[in-house]
């Protein structure tokens, strides 16, 4: 065990958990990193490409290496950061990316193997043959690359979203983010403040320095009382700020019951989307490693995360520890550790002139050339003053200094910019609007700058929304210096690791200059560096750092780091917010939705409407059967079919009929009161895109309706017409789809059915002629309109009924013509029979049709001016000769198939001689054979001419007969009946 | 009055409600509702007396209030009369302007807090897209909510109403009661 004393691990409990199956035991406090180092286990993972056994670097969010599949069954997770796993009873964690085990992995056969996989393997190794790509290589790399395993079972927790709204949002709650959120909450703004970890403090809590004299601890817990008793503050834990959004607006994830076995009834995480009038980015720094000789062996790690662990966590990886520095905040390692009885076997820090801080054996100008011990840190090779020594240790602190976190500053590309005194990247100009850096994000690396920092930032933050505030009285804290030499890397022979995540070396680095790929963007590409789910957090400046070297050039005129959402890696679960099954988008139920599940109906997707497809009856065992009963039964009695789904768009005004006017293609002012008109209308290119009914109601009162798919489309461009196309035309618009439930009652007995509903109504031919509308009452005082329109071409009626009454209606209708053979007919047989009357719908006006072409070239008026009309005539789509025919097979048992192209007879098939296709097919109980519409090429001339229709897809082709599109009364007879 | 019954926006006789810790979610289905619009050279009306409110505004009288909608547009709504033709009612009231009948055109879910603000601040959070600090007692908007459009309205310190079209009330309904039971399971 390497426990050590103190920390901040609640040691009054115990937490079971296991790891690659083994039992282990931790605290309340614990990371599952910090747990693992105490329970004395070092490797944790296997790289990525070579199998190299890996330990854990960091101690944050951070993490390149200790990357864990957590959990199992449905709630498997591949790729977990050990560093940020709060540890829980019952905590199942496995390593990954390895077989048979963590110790013994047959792949690691890829590190000996190293040679062969340089930077760019890929594209000069699997070039030929041609044909091996997609039938070995790809499949080959494609199993042996990843890391974590998915479950392949669907998710089964939930998530959801939400929005929060703020003065100033403050991200990250160390040094800076208190004092930042301290000095805005006192000034009355309203405040969130975010921090991923799960206890507030950031560095602070990773230090022994003292505030006011006190525990750094102590200053927290006070604070956060504080704060937490203050009403315009939110404080969220367990938050990443993942993302800077325009206006303002900042994506975050908030982990709410990660830190649970299970979240049980309770979401697992909420996307906040935050909108805030300023934000402070206290989002600290991140050290960064020195590249040499097998650096990244187990034991290896950052050395402030060395000392994280042991003053946070009161864990060590090993008893005997060596501290590979070039600042002097590596020192710091080295001394608390010592505080703590670990041994320090030696500091090495290339600067000649560096002090030790401590009791510990200091090697001042050395560098550490190698590391010994595959499965963990035995001993590092130090060479000082031309001497070589081999030191023994079981862990290493390595600090190259450290790099501000300026991530989110660059989301809107702003470009950090080189501070050779830190030789690190600082915020500089073109970050997001309203963002101001603080703290360590903005190179303040002492406790106390860092505070002075936060508080100045927030103000300055809260002066730019005219919000006064003060400057708190801070705590007085440590103003320790931090001086650095620029020590990237340790030249040598062997591979030295840069991007630990994706296996980058110097070598790889130094290949990709040889190879001319020097601009940072071409580097980051050949090499992976910092492609990996740690966007290369602790490696970008350092491939930077030996590029420049490589290259003879600076560090900024090499390039910058840019980096983009997300800051960590956020699960789509969680982007999705919840929304999937039954919850992926809103469902618009018809009202008689109800009535029909009663039915036993099947229900079909139409957009968001759920609508009756058909309803199968006992015995029927096939749709097919149900859908031919139910299109017999309106050519022969009477079907209800409830088409609320179309859009209605209710149109008033003194010129509402000139507004009509100009967005039809056809005339509408003439329309008489009490009448329908059918109207079509063309997009502003010409071509038709959406048909209907107009009907007037009154003087200045039109209702429009639309097809279903359209409605929502239609409206908006009515809309944009009334505001920006004519703003001089007294029109006002209104939706009332939703306000009528509308059944459609088609069949020569409609008539005598709608006859025992309506109150008084004379809806003889003569009264109520095909295309007339009517506002009366039906059952006894109910408001209703009529309109005798048809798409079945049998004498039909929409009527209808204030929504809430349409359920009762179909109920009464259904009764009413029990003895009229009234019978539910669904969208399919709704389909069959316009099919066989001719009608365009959806597949004919799929945007790629003019009117010309579905035989409504006339209703484009010449009379007048309307949307699309001059673009109609072009020559583009004037010269368009395909039209609407009706196609049957010769043979009636033949097929007909949507999507078939046609063609002459004996011609060849090729697009130079393709001349149209199927828009529709069905089989048509009237005509007792499979039907289909069709453009054909002069299709209008060409009737009773045998076709082939062509079925690549399927390998089919068929003799079909052209015959006019009307296969039900083309003379029209019915419909005025 | 019709022989025939109706039945709610859910597909119920009788309105929907549910408790949810602090929060009370009551399907309203008494509310008659007709939108009113300006024609060109009208005088802004008062109908039933209502002081026709400004952008993102809300007004209640007896037993009628109003909501604005869009640029010379209103929703105007009426408790207890939705047997009636609020629609002409209201054309009499406004004769020069457009009326519309919308009673049936949306689902009303009234949403009430039985302890103060916070909890239904913290529900329209988990909802819709609107600051709290913008939006007191008196404010209205049109907004999505779980990818629907909705008119939120703030009816009182404690009490808002969401306006949603009614094909699409279960969706609305399962958004709303989804989101009030979470507010009920805290997490430590």
């Amino acid at each position: 065990m390497t426990r050590l004393s103190g920390g901040l691990i609640d040691r009054s409990r115990t937490l079971s958990f296991t790891f690659d199956g083994k039992r282990y035991h931790g605290h309340p406090g614990d990371t599952l990193a910090s747990a693992l180092l105490a329970n004395g286990l070092r490797l944790m993972g296997r790289s990525f490409k070579y199998h190299r056994p890996r330990g854990v670097l960091c101690a944050g969010s951070e993490e390149p290496n200790a990357l864990v599949e957590l959990r199992s069954g449905a709630r498997q997770e591949p790729n977990t950061r050990a560093t940020t796993v709060e540890l829980f009873d019952g905590l199942e964690a496995r390593s990954q990316n390895r077989w048979p085990s963590l110790g013994f992995d047959a792949l690691a056969v890829n590190d000996l193997l190293a040679p062969f996989f340089t930077a760019g393997f890929y594209y000069k190794t699997f070039m030929w043959p041609k044909g091996f790509w997609e039938k070995l290589y790809e499949p080959a790399i494609r199993k042996a690359a990843g890391l974590g395993s998915l479950s392949m079972r669907p998710d089964p927790d939930a998530y959801e979203r939400g929005y929060l709204h703020c003065d100033l949002l403050v991200i990250g709650a160390g040094a800076a983010g208190l004092a930042a959120a301290l000095t805005a909450v006192r000034s009355g703004a309203r405040v969130i403040l975010t921090d991923e970890d799960f206890r507030p403090g950031g560095r602070l809590l990773s230090e022994t320095e003292t505030l006011d004299g006190a525990r750094a601890s102590d200053w927290i817990s006070a604070l956060k009382a504080e704060l937490e008793s203050l009403p315009n503050i939110r404080v969220m834990q367990r938050t990443t700020v993942f993302g800077v959004y325009d206006h303002g607006i900042y994506g975050a994830v908030e982990r709410v019951s990660d830190h649970l076995a299970e979240p049980g009834h309770r979401v697992r995480q909420t996307l906040w989307r935050i909108t805030a009038k300023r934000a402070v980015l206290a989002a600290g720094a991140t050290e960064r490693p020195i590249a040499f000789a097998d650096n990244d062996r187990p034991g290896i790690m950052l050395a402030g995360a060395m000392r994280a662990y042991a003053n946070r966590w009161a864990a060590s990886p090993s008893e005997t520890i060596a501290v590979f520095t070039n600042n002097d905040d590596g020192h710091r390692t080295a001394r608390d550790l010592a505080a703590k009885g670990v041994h320090v076997a030696a500091v090495i820090d290339p600067r000649p002139e560096a002090r030790a801080c401590a009791d510990y054996r200091l090697i001042a100008g050395g560098i550490v050339t190698g590391a010994r011990g595959r499965l963990g840190l035995t001993a590092i090779q130090v060479q000082a003053n031309g001497k070589s020594e081999w030191i023994d240790c079981g862990a290493m602190g390595v600090s190259g200094g450290w790099n501000p976190n300026v991530h989110l500053f660059s989301h809107h590309r702003g470009r950090p910019v080189w501070n050779d005194a830190l030789q690190a990247f600082l915020p500089g100009e073109g970050g997001p609007s309203g963002l101001l850096p603080a703290g360590a994000a903005a190179g303040c690396f002492s406790t106390a700058a860092a505070l002075r920092s936060g508080a100045e930032t927030a103000r300055s933050a809260l002066q730019e929304i005219g919000i006064a505030a003060r400057l708190p009285n801070l705590p007085c804290a440590d103003e320790e210096g931090y001086t650095i030499a620029p020590t990237f890397y340790v030249p040598g022979k062997k591979r030295a690791w840069v991007d630990f995540q994706n296996d980058v070396t110097v070598k790889d680095i130094k290949l990709a200059h040889a190879e001319n790929m020097r601009p940072v963007e071409h580097l980051k590409r050949y090499t992976t560096l910092g492609m990996a789910t740690d966007q290369g957090k602790t490696a970008n400046v350092t491939g930077l750092a030996v590029m420049a070297e490589l290259d003879k050039r600076s560090i900024p005129e090499t390039g910058t780091t840019i980096f983009r959402p997300p800051f960590t890696p956020v699960a789509l679960s969680v982007l999705g917010g919840g929304d999937t099954g039954l919850h992926f988008r809103p469902r618009r139920l018809t009202p008689t939705h109800y009535w029909a599940e009663g039915q036993g109906a099947v229900f079909v997707e139409v957009g968001q409407w759920i609508r009756a497809q058909y309803y199968p009856r006992v015995g029927e065992t096939h749709w097919r059967q149900s859908v031919d009963r139910e299109a017999r039964a309106v050519r022969r009695g009477v079907g209800l079919c409830d088409v609320t789904s179309l859009g209605k768009i209710d149109v008033q005004g003194a010129h509402a009929g000139e507004f009509l006017n100009r967005l039809y293609s056809n005339m509408m002012a003439t329309l008489k009161i009490g009448r329908v008109r059918y109207g079509l209308m063309l997009r502003e290119d010409g071509f038709a895109y959406d048909d209907g009914t107009c009907a007037r109601l009154g003087e200045d009162h039109y209702v429009v309706t639309t097809t279903t798919a359209n409605a929502g489309l239609v409206y908006r461009n009515m809309e944009f017409a009334r505001q920006c196309l004519w703003p001089e035309l007294d029109v006002q618009l209104i939706s009332t789809t939703d306000a009528w439930a509308q059944i459609a009652a088609a069949g020569p007995k409609s008539r005598a059915l709608l006859d025992r509903i309506v109150d008084g109504f004379d809806l003889s031919n003569e009264v109520f002629p095909f295309m007339a509308c009517a506002a009366l009452t039906v059952c006894g005082g109910l408001r209703a309109r009529l309109f005798r329109i048809s798409f079945s071409g049998e004498l039909a009626y929409e009527i209808a009924v204030p929504a809430r009454y349409g359920h009762a209606l179909m109920e009464r209708l259904m009764e009413l013509g029990a003895d009229l053979g009234a019978t539910p007919y669904g969208t399919e047989a709704l389909g069959v029979l316009r099919i066989e009357k001719g009608h365009a719908a959806g597949a004919e006006l799929n945007g790629q049709t003019t009117a010309a072409m579905i035989g409504l070239g006339s209703m484009v008026s010449q009379k007048k001016d309307s949307v699309g009309a001059v673009m109609s005539r072009r020559d583009g789509l004037a010269s368009d000769k395909r039209r609407l025919v009706g196609l049957q097979p010769l043979d009636p048992a033949g097929k007909v198939v949507s999507g078939s192209h046609l063609f002459a007879l004996d011609a060849p098939r090729s697009l130079d001689t393709d001349q149209g296709w199927i828009t529709s097919a069905c089989y048509s109980p009237h005509v007792g054979s499979m039907i289909g519409l069709g453009f054909l090429e002069n299709g209008d001339e060409r009737l009773g001419e045998v076709i082939v229709a062509a079925n690549p897809l399927e390998g089919e082709s068929a003799h079909l007969r052209v015959v006019p599109a009307h296969f039900v009364d083309p003379g029209g007879a019915r419909l005025r009946e | 009055m019709s022989e025939l019954r109706p039945i709610t926006a859910l597909g119920a006789v009788l309105p929907r409600f549910g408790s949810f810790g602090a929060l009370e979610i009551r399907e309203n289905a008494a509310m008659a509702l007709a939108s009113l619009a300006l024609r060109f050279g009208t005088v802004e009306p008062m109908p039933f007396g209502l002081i026709l409110p400004g952008p993102g505004r809300w007004v209640a009288g007896q037993g009628v209030a109003a909501l604005w909608t869009g640029p010379g547009q209103w929703m105007i709504e009426a408790e207890c009369c939705i047997e009636l033709d609020f629609a002409a009612e209201l054309k009499q009231a406004a004769p020069r302007c457009s009326v519309t009948e919308q009673t049936d055109g949306w689902v009303a879910f009234e949403i009430i807090s039985r302890a103060g603000a916070i909890p239904l601040e913290a529900l329209l959070s988990k909802l819709v897209n609107i600051d709290p600090a913008d939006f007191g007692p008196g404010r209205a908007t049109r907004t999505g909510l779980q990818h629907m459009s909705c008119f939120v309205v703030r009816r009182g310190d404690t009490h808002v109403v969401v306006l949603g079209a009614r094909s699409s009330a279960g969706s609305l309904w399962d958004a709303l009661e989804t989101a009030a039971k979470r507010l009920e399971e805290k997490v430590t």
